[in-house]
């Protein structure tokens, strides 16, 4: 328990780092450090923390499990190459000189260079493949797993010559380690993109090019991984069980070679003894053999002669028995051909099959020869001590060891310390050894589970034992380095299918998406040219043609509608007034207006007309927007209040009349501000209404002043507007200048405004000037005042002076003066 | 021009720099419409807006006929001239100026 806690602990560090880190850096004056000093900081915190973890690692099984490689691996991924590199270092030549006091030296290399590379792993994945984002959290999870397998890797790899320990630590180490690292890191990246709310990898609707292919390779490589998993498991218990099986019978067969030498030696000495004795009393009787054979302690003594029959011996019923006459005896007719020594293995009489004996013969000088035959229980008496001798230093391949019992199961020799005891009490059942003979079953041999094997020999049964953990350890770590280097594999596959898609297709596409903004954009001579290969080559040549096809439809289009817009601009002036004078025979009055759209078509409008003989009507506006639509409302405003003026109501009631009838009909939401006056010649008294238009300047007594006074809101805005009639007395000689916006809002190249006080200041430097002459003044001077600035509205004014009060009963059929100018 | 864009509950509020013209009203358009079903107030802020054209009353006569029957639209210390405009063309009557005392 305490364990899994101070592993928890130690896995928290790095995500506990991660997450201040973070916020200081966006909330605190941490964020403003120079960039070098933030990433040394980086470096040196995460560096600390990996020296944490070596020097803090969690002992399981004789091994020290740590998160030593999340640091780096952190600093790199989250805060930058210089962070990972360094923490990496930190914690890497800390944990090689940490062995000097107290750190495991047998991984010493292994930690050390998987602790440089977990910095530089993290490190190179920011730059090269997250781009500088933060990557999301299950890259973390696979990051994690890549280094961790890396380094168990590394510890074989740095002991190649003692492969059976490194696997020791490899196998404690693995599950710890993986988990505890690539869950320290996932959760760094989980709480970071928390604390941020960051999108770090762009949220994307459809999965890229590189995202497909990945998930392709991954669920074939799963498949391929399986497969290569089960098959290499599968061989390799078949290698492993046959190696066993090998093992364990060419010990035995040492053994119980060993054995029957040490009982044919013994049995052996004893004939050459009986011989010796029966050579110097050639006629011992059958009562001299049996006390030699109670004195040598041996069940039977028999004398045959050179015809292979037994003439005397210790039992009566084989006398007269011809050697010849059993399978067993008959081998031992190879005496009488001048072989001077036989020896037999234990094994059942040919007079008795239930009796097993072991038996010996020796040549005697006159002719024939003499058989000792005696029992188990005799020979094993004298050859004990030499059985154990054989078997108790020998090892069966590393741990294996063998196990000797006698006919009643009792143990006569074992390492463990079994001797005395029955096979049953070490755990070799009887059941489990019902098995025939040099064949392999299992066991669980003073509490391992192991292989054993027997076979049987001189009356013992001798047991090989090798422990399971020792026969499948082969295959183990060939299925763990399998898994490990799959693992590699695949992130090296993964990692190039990326680069490869990124180099051959997404920036090849990314140059292409880029002209074709460019294209987009207006930029019609933009030459799309990726020629990295055949495909792209195609393709670019493809989108020029395009471009050019485009081009030329443009253009032909383009042709079209500037002629267009032109007709649009001829009749748009066509339906304002355009002739000046326009009442050649009206003394009363001097009218010039005059408008000059920014583009063909503006919005802007002005009209007058005479209302009977003794009014005039004059108006100014301004329809928001500009071009074609702004265009057809100016039509339909102007057509409306002329109509209205003429039906004969008040300015007000035109305005307002107009008002509810342009809102209907105004789905594009547009509008227009006006100001409409009707002068009635014969009293010089001005009615008007402003719907929301610039204030005229008006000329009185010699002085132009802005008609303040509070307007109404534009025309086509509000359903229900309600305009107000104001009035106003003209004496002969005052005027009235109208003008729209884009007139006191002319811009110079530093984007000043005109503004309305130079406009009268203007004016009133030129009063004295004719309609026509001011309003070519005001266009110069703004034009002036521009400085070739670009014209961006409609530039319209319009100025009435009136002349004189006109007279009852005849019109002014003389031309005056000023008329006769234009 | 730059938009600056808040949201609090169902209140969004604009801050804008620069000028509001043809060019730049499409922008403050899309700004104010753009997701804004459960909008029902708007508030801009003009304190930094140096001009403002028809194209851009226009956004605001919308803005104000989108919003009439909610919260309406709310203008914060538009400068002078923004404020010529405004009483000139009569939107000072339909929109909601809110200016600093003093």
């Amino acid at each position: 328990m305490r364990v899994y806690l101070q592993l928890t602990v130690l896995a928290l560090l790095p995500v506990l780092c991660s997450a201040c880190f973070y916020q200081a850096e966006r909330k605190t004056a941490f964020g403003r450090l120079p960039y070098g000093v933030k990433q040394a900081l980086y470096g040196l915190v995460f560096g600390l923390v990996a020296v944490c973890n070596t020097e803090f690692g969690v002992p399981i099984d004789g091994a020290v499990v740590n998160v030593r490689d999340a640091a780096p691996l952190c600093a790199g991924l989250l805060f930058g190459a210089p962070a990972g590199i360094l923490a990496g270092f930190i914690g890497g030549v800390e944990r090689y000189f940490a062995v000097f006091w107290g750190a495991g030296a047998y991984t010493q290399l292994a930690c050390s260079i998987a602790t440089v590379l977990a910095g530089l792993f993290g490190s190179i994945l920011r730059k090269f493949v997250f781009e500088n984002k933060k990557p999301t959290w299950y890259y973390g999870l696979a990051v994690g797993l890549i280094m961790e397998t890396l380094h168990m890797l590394m510890i074989f790899f740095t002991n190649v010559s003692d492969v059976r320990t490194a696997f020791g630590y490899v196998q404690t180490c693995t599950v710890p380690m993986l988990v505890s690292n690539s869950l320290s890191v996932m959760c760094a990246l989980l709480i970071v993109s928390a604390l941020g709310k960051e999108k770090h990898q762009k949220p994307r609707e459809k999965r890229n090019i590189s995202q497909t292919f990945q998930r392709w390779l991954l669920a074939c490589i799963l498949v391929a991984f399986c497969a290569t998993g089960i098959f290499t498991y599968a061989m390799q218990t078949k290698v492993s069980e046959s190696e066993t099986d090998s093992l364990l019978s060419l010990n035995l067969e040492d053994v119980r070679q060993d054995i029957s030498d040490a009982s044919d030696e013994n049995l052996l000495s004893i004939t050459r003894e009986v011989a010796a004795l029966l050579e110097r009393e050639p006629n011992a009787d059958n009562a001299r053999l049996a006390e030699i054979a109670e004195d040598m302690d041996v069940a039977e003594i028999n004398v045959i002669d050179e015809n292979g029959v037994i003439v005397k011996g210790t039992n009566p019923s084989f006398w007269n028995y011809d050697m010849a006459s059993g399978e067993q005896s008959r081998e031992f007719l190879t005496l009488l051909d001048g072989a001077r020594e036989y020896v037999q293995s234990y094994q059942p009489t040919s007079s008795d099959a239930s009796v097993w004996r072991k038996y010996a013969g020796v040549a005697l000088s006159g002719g024939g020869f003499v058989q000792v035959g005696y029992d188990a229980a005799h020979f094993q008496e004298d050859i004990d001590r030499q059985v154990v001798g054989a078997t108790r230093n020998r090892h069966v391949g590393e741990s294996g060891s063998l196990i000797i019992c006698n006919e009643d199961q009792i143990i006569v020799s074992d390492r463990g310390g079994g001797e005395g005891l029955s096979l049953s009490e070490i755990g070799l059942q009887a059941d489990a050894m019902s098995v025939p003979e040099g064949v392999r079953f299992s066991a669980e041999v003073h509490g391992t589970p192991s292989y054993c094997m027997y076979v049987t020999g001189e009356g013992y049964r001798i047991i090989a034992v090798l422990p399971q953990s020792e026969a499948v350890f082969t295959r183990d770590m060939s299925v763990y380095i399998l898994v490990f280097m799959e693992v590699l594999i695949f992130a090296a596959l993964f990692l190039l299918i990326y680069v490869l898609i990124k180099r051959l297709i997404v920036d090849n596409i990314r140059k292409i998406n880029r002209s074709l903004a460019k294209i987009t954009g207006g930029n019609l001579n933009e030459v799309v040219d990726v020629r990295s290969n055949a495909e792209f080559a195609s393709l670019s040549d493809d989108i020029n043609s395009t471009v050019t096809t485009l081009k030329r439809y443009i253009a032909e289009a383009s042709a079209r509608i500037d002629r267009e817009l032109e007709y649009a601009k001829v009749i748009q002036y066509a339906a304002l007034p355009q002739v000046f004078p326009p009442y050649p025979d009206r003394t009363e009055l001097d009218i010039y207006a005059s408008m000059d759209a920014a583009k063909e078509v503006g919005g802007d409008f002005y009209d007058f007309f005479l209302l009977g003989e003794d009014r005039l009507a004059f108006l100014i506006a301004d329809v928001s927007g500009k071009g074609i639509p702004a265009a057809m409302f100016m039509m339909t405003s102007k057509t409306l209040i002329k109509g209205l003026a003429e039906a004969g109501h008040t300015p007000d009631e035109i305005l307002t009349l107009a008002n509810a009838e342009l809102y209907k009909n105004n789905d594009a939401g547009m509008f227009v501000t006006a100001w409409l006056g009707i002068l009635n010649l014969k009293t010089g008294a001005l009615e008007y209404a402003n719907a929301g238009h610039n204030p005229p300047l008006v000329r009185r007594n010699g002085r132009f002043d802005f008609l303040k006074g509070k307007g109404g809101f534009v025309l086509a805005g509000l359903e229900n507007t309600q305009y107000k009639k104001n009035t106003l007395d003209l004496q002969p000689g005052d005027g009235i200048f109208l003008y729209t916006d884009g007139v006191t809002e002319a811009e110079d190249k530093a984007e000043h405004l005109y503004g309305s006080e130079r406009l009268k200041a203007l004016l009133q430097a030129n009063s004295d000037d004719l309609a026509r002459v001011l309003c070519e003044k005001v266009r110069a001077d703004v034009d002036a005042f521009a400085g070739g600035a670009p014209q961006f509205d409609d530039i319209t004014t319009l100025y009435l002076r009136f002349l004189k009060r006109k007279e009852d009963g005849h019109a002014g059929t003389n031309t005056g003066c000023n008329d006769r100018k234009y | 021009m730059t938009i600056r864009k808040q949201e609090e509950n169902a209140r969004r509020t604009l801050t804008l720099t620069g000028r509001l013209d043809t060019v730049t009203a499409p922008q403050l358009e899309a700004e104010i419409f753009d997701n804004a079903e459960n909008i029902t107030e708007l508030v801009l802020d003009f304190r930094d807006l140096e001009y403002i054209s028809s194209a851009g009353l226009r956004v605001l006569l919308a803005a104000q006929k989108r919003f009439a029957q909610t919260g309406g639209v709310t203008i914060l210390d538009p400068n002078e001239t923004v404020m010529e405009v405004f009483e000139m063309t009569g939107f000072a009557d339909i929109l909601t100026i809110e200016r600093k005392a003093g």
